[in-house]
């Protein structure tokens, strides 16, 4: 038993590392490279060790080399503020693990990602290689922390668990916002508070000669919910906000001026209001690119919102709202911005650099040193007609079929015996 | 004119002579009106129009190529090449597509509009497993702003239905997507009422909760058996009054029943069944049951497993209105395959429609068209921009009973006319202009056609 087991780690290792152990050149390919460097044309871009190790370099030396034929060659797409691998049928309970009603601001959600969900190979459909998993929470105003996972469907997925800390603001339909917003402040006010004592405390000791100060007691444990504010207050991991009016959006960048706040805003339905503001303090802003219908918190988006945004100078990532199922669709949704306004160059980079900026992640570009993430497209990638070719993860081409595929193969293949002979 | 008076005194006299002669004496007959919410809709101004050098999709299967399109006192005129200008309106539609009007057989505008709100909130009546006896209509708020960006996104025709959460939803009415302050001044003129009805698993589980029948699958059937036993009843009770009264007779009336009304019309064949309904199992089931009661199935919505049954749904004559990719919220929405709209299409006698049920998706179901096209082609099928365009147009105007009236370019049908900007199956596609009836409804280009709601109006 134990001589298996340990061959089993072996073989396990070995086809790990013989993934990783192939070098690939990818030549001939446009790379939209999401950087100063524009689009190259007739580019190689070489792939190692999972990640990306070399763009048009003198040499070429790599195990395989594929032709891309001149087609287009993009950073891999990322997903954000879903549920993916959390949630496999939404009203089925028992496939639910993003929400929790006691979830507070430390829940991490990321225990229970299934890299199995059909609905990952699915998205892999629309190009995505990473996504940035957003758990629903429960009654508390924060809704735990989001995580980062990619999309190879590997037991190894999570790439960084307790990335962001997700807050839900704006309108209730109980009681006033003013109240969580005011929450939230005194939450930051008290741990600032504590913080600048300590600091204090610190200074008045270090100015003084005396080594040895028996009065001083031992430094109490913090509680975890606080270790996690202070993370905030210190810049460590983004708070991302959900707010859509005007005048939440005004008091959330105040929040982050006071407070020092890594500050992205989800939703900002209203955000062309303040569009200036958001651009001068630098605040990423996640949107539906397609979202065009009025809320009283948003009266006045439209399909120009996203165009309006980035023209003032505003860091928009692009989400796909709603059911998670179909964030394979964020491709769509950025052409359907770019129909309404939005380069090209923009709205790939609202589903590739820009996602990663927000959230840290060491991927959405075309650069050496990033993740080997990447997708060779049929042709443009916003286009209904076109299709994923090939796609790689952490430098490990993968496939784009789903059980879907096979639901259509069965269906589609005659047979005298009933369809479920067909395999 | 006094000539006249005697003779028509006389005419009264013999007849109710006659009358008394052959049976008892008459009460006035009861007649159920079957329309007492007319439309009052108008065709807005227009002017002859010539749409000129387009690629035209017809909605008939046919792709002309430089082609011209003459609207003419609400008709189309023509369709053809070098078309006479005579005094027309010219719209310059080269390097542009033209197709018929979108057609959306199921929206919840208006019944559930933006923005969305407790008191907005009307389009399930969820207080009784069978309420057949409600009426859409009487839940459309027209100052949606959900209208106008259906408008702009080609929708000139759509269907409201009720909610999913009863066996038996009620009556949906089809509309124009024109502006009007009332629902009257939207409701499409002739067409038929839809009767929603549910599969699956909300009814079970809305009534289920409440443990209240139907809390299972067969407690739906059941429930729509029950209620098509009543109906065939009531239907009887009514013909046996209509010929009793024929017959000279003085019967009493049945007691009028507003839910029975509607699934009496349904038996009648007056009023098409819209059917939310799933899984192949549960679509084979209720085409049985329809035959079962004799009336006919209709067009099963949603239907993510219409794939499995595209023979039997051809067979009957069952359209199947489909998303192009919407899956996983249900277990009964497992199965979604992104073919599904094209193996459906694919049966000699079919009849696939792409529907929305969103009032977002509402805005482009040209490309959610597209989307099944590519990806079917990319599977082993050949479809063509002239065919895919059928599922937004002439299959649904077939779903909804108005195929008579629109959902094709062809002379004599309603001038109901998209021009799109590129290929309406390319992610950039966009509607310049939307005529309907022959009259300009929409304008990207111009203000002056942009219509905005009363709850926009003035807004800061």
């Amino acid at each position: 038993m134990k001589l298996l087991k340990i061959s089993v780690i072996a073989l396990a290792l070995a086809s790990a590392t013989s993934a990783y152990a192939t070098s690939i050149a990818i030549t001939n390919a446009t790379v939209h490279t999401v950087t100063e460097q524009g689009t190259l044309t007739n580019a190689t871009v070489v792939i190692d060790n999972g990640l990306i190790t070399a763009i048009n370099p003198e040499q070429l030396t790599a195990d395989q080399t594929i032709d891309a034929m001149g087609k287009i060659l993009t950073p891999g797409l990322i997903g954000s503020m879903n549920q993916l691998g959390l949630v496999e049928v939404s009203a089925v309970s028992r496939t639910r693990d993003g929400s929790e009603k006691k979830a507070d601001i430390t829940f991490d959600a990321s225990a229970a990602f299934n890299p199995q969900s059909s609905a990952i190979a699915y998205s892999r459909k629309g190009g995505i290689t990473t996504n940035v998993v957003t758990p629903r929470g429960g009654d508390s105003m924060f809704k735990g922390q989001a995580f980062v996972a990619d999309l190879s469907g590997d037991l190894d997925s999570i790439v960084e668990n307790q990335t962001a800390v997700i807050v839900d603001l704006g309108s209730k339909s109980k009681g006033s916002r003013a109240f969580e917003l005011q929450k939230l402040r005194h939450k930051f006010a008290d741990a600032q508070k504590v913080l600048d004592k300590a600091k204090a405390k610190v200074e008045e000791k270090s100015d003084e000669t005396k080594a040895t100060d028996k009065k001083d007691k031992p430094a109490k444990e913090l509680k975890r919910d606080e270790k996690v504010i202070n993370a905030l207050l210190a810049g460590e991991k983004p708070l991302v906000a959900y707010a859509d009016r005007s005048t939440d959006l005004l008091a959330l960048l105040a929040l982050k001026k006071e407070f020092g706040l890594d500050l992205v805003i989800a939703g900002a339905g209203d955000g062309i209001r303040v569009a200036k503001q958001l651009a001068e303090s630098n605040t990423p802003v996640i949107i539906g690119a397609i979202n065009n219908l009025p809320t009283f918190d948003a009266l006045h988006q439209s399909l120009d919102s996203a165009a309006a945004l980035i023209d003032a100078g505003v860091n928009v990532v692009f989400s796909v709202s709603g059911d998670m199922h179909n964030l394979y669709q964020l491709r769509f949704d950025a052409g359907i911005a770019v129909a309404n306004g939005v380069t090209k160059e923009h709205a790939l980079a609202a589903i590739t650099a820009n996602v990663a900026d927000a959230f840290n992640i060491n991927a959405g570009r075309i650069a050496v040193g990033k993740k080997a993430d990447l997708v060779l497209w049929s042709a443009d990638p916003f286009e209904l007609s076109t299709k994923v070719e090939k796609m790689w993860i952490d430098g490990v081409q993968h496939k784009t079929t789903s059980r879907h595929d096979a639901l259509r193969d069965r269906y589609t293949t005659k047979s005298a015996m009933p369809r479920a002979y067909t395999k | 004119m006094q000539k006249v008076l005697p003779s028509l005194l006389m005419a009264t006299i013999s007849l109710s002579l006659t009358g008394c002669l052959q049976s008892e004496q008459q009460d006035k007959k009861v007649v159920i009106n079957k329309n007492p919410y007319p439309s009052t809709y108008q065709v807005l101004p227009n002017k002859m129009t010539i749409i000129r050098n387009a690629t035209v999709l017809t909605g008939t299967g046919e792709r002309l190529d430089n082609a011209d399109v003459l609207m003419k006192n609400g008709k189309i005129e023509k369709i053809g090449k070098d078309l006479s200008l005579e005094n027309a309106n010219v719209v310059d539609g080269s390097g542009k597509w033209v197709t018929p009007g979108v057609i959306d057989v199921h929206s919840h505008l208006g019944v559930y509009p933006s923005p969305s709100a407790e008191s907005h909130s009307d389009g399930n009546e969820m207080t009784q497993p069978n309420t057949s006896e409600v009426w859409s209509e009487h839940s459309v708020w027209p100052q949606d702003p959900g209208f106008q960006r259906a408008r702009a996104g080609g929708i000139t025709t759509l269907q409201i239905l009720p909610g999913s959460a009863n066996l038996f939803g009620g009556r949906g009415v089809t509309l124009r997507n024109v502006p009007s302050h009332t629902m009257q001044g939207m409701k499409f003129p002739q067409a038929p009422y839809g009767l929603k009805m549910a599969c699956g698993e909300n009814p079970k589980r809305v009534y289920g909760q409440r443990k209240v029948s139907p809390s299972t699958r067969m407690g739906n059937m059941a429930g729509y058996r029950m209620a098509w036993s009543e109906a065939t009843e009531y239907k009887r009770a009514w013909e046996k009054y209509e010929a009793d009264y024929a017959a000279g007779k003085n019967p009493e009336a049945p007691t009028r029943d507003i839910e029975l009304d509607t699934l009496k019309g349904v038996l009648d064949g007056e009023i098409l069944v819209h059917n939310h309904c799933y899984k192949a199992e549960e679509m084979a089931m209720m085409i049985d049951l329809g035959k079962e009661f004799g009336y006919h199935s209709g067009t099963f919505h949603h239907a993510i497993e219409a794939y499995k049954v595209a023979d039997i749904l051809a067979e009957n004559g069952n359209c199947a209105a489909m998303w192009p990719d919407w899956w996983g919220f249900k277990l009964e929405a497992y199965d979604m395959i992104q073919e599904n709209v094209a193996i459906v299409d694919a049966v000699k006698n079919s009849c696939a429609v792409v529907h929305s049920d969103s009032d977002t998706t509402i805005q482009r179901l040209n490309q959610e068209a597209g989307k099944v096209m590519y990806r079917a082609n990319e599977n082993g099928f050949d479809i063509k921009p002239k065919d895919a365009i059928t599922w937004i147009t002439l299959n649904s105007a077939k779903s909804l009973g108005i195929a008579d009236k629109t959902g094709s370019l062809e002379a004599g049908k309603n001038a109901d006319v998209v021009l799109w900007n590129a290929n309406p199956f390319s992610v950039y596609a966009q509607a310049e202009q939307v005529f309907l009836d022959g009259a300009k409804v929409y304008d990207r280009f111009d203000e002056k056609y942009q219509a905005k709601s009363d709850f926009l109006l003035g807004q800061k």
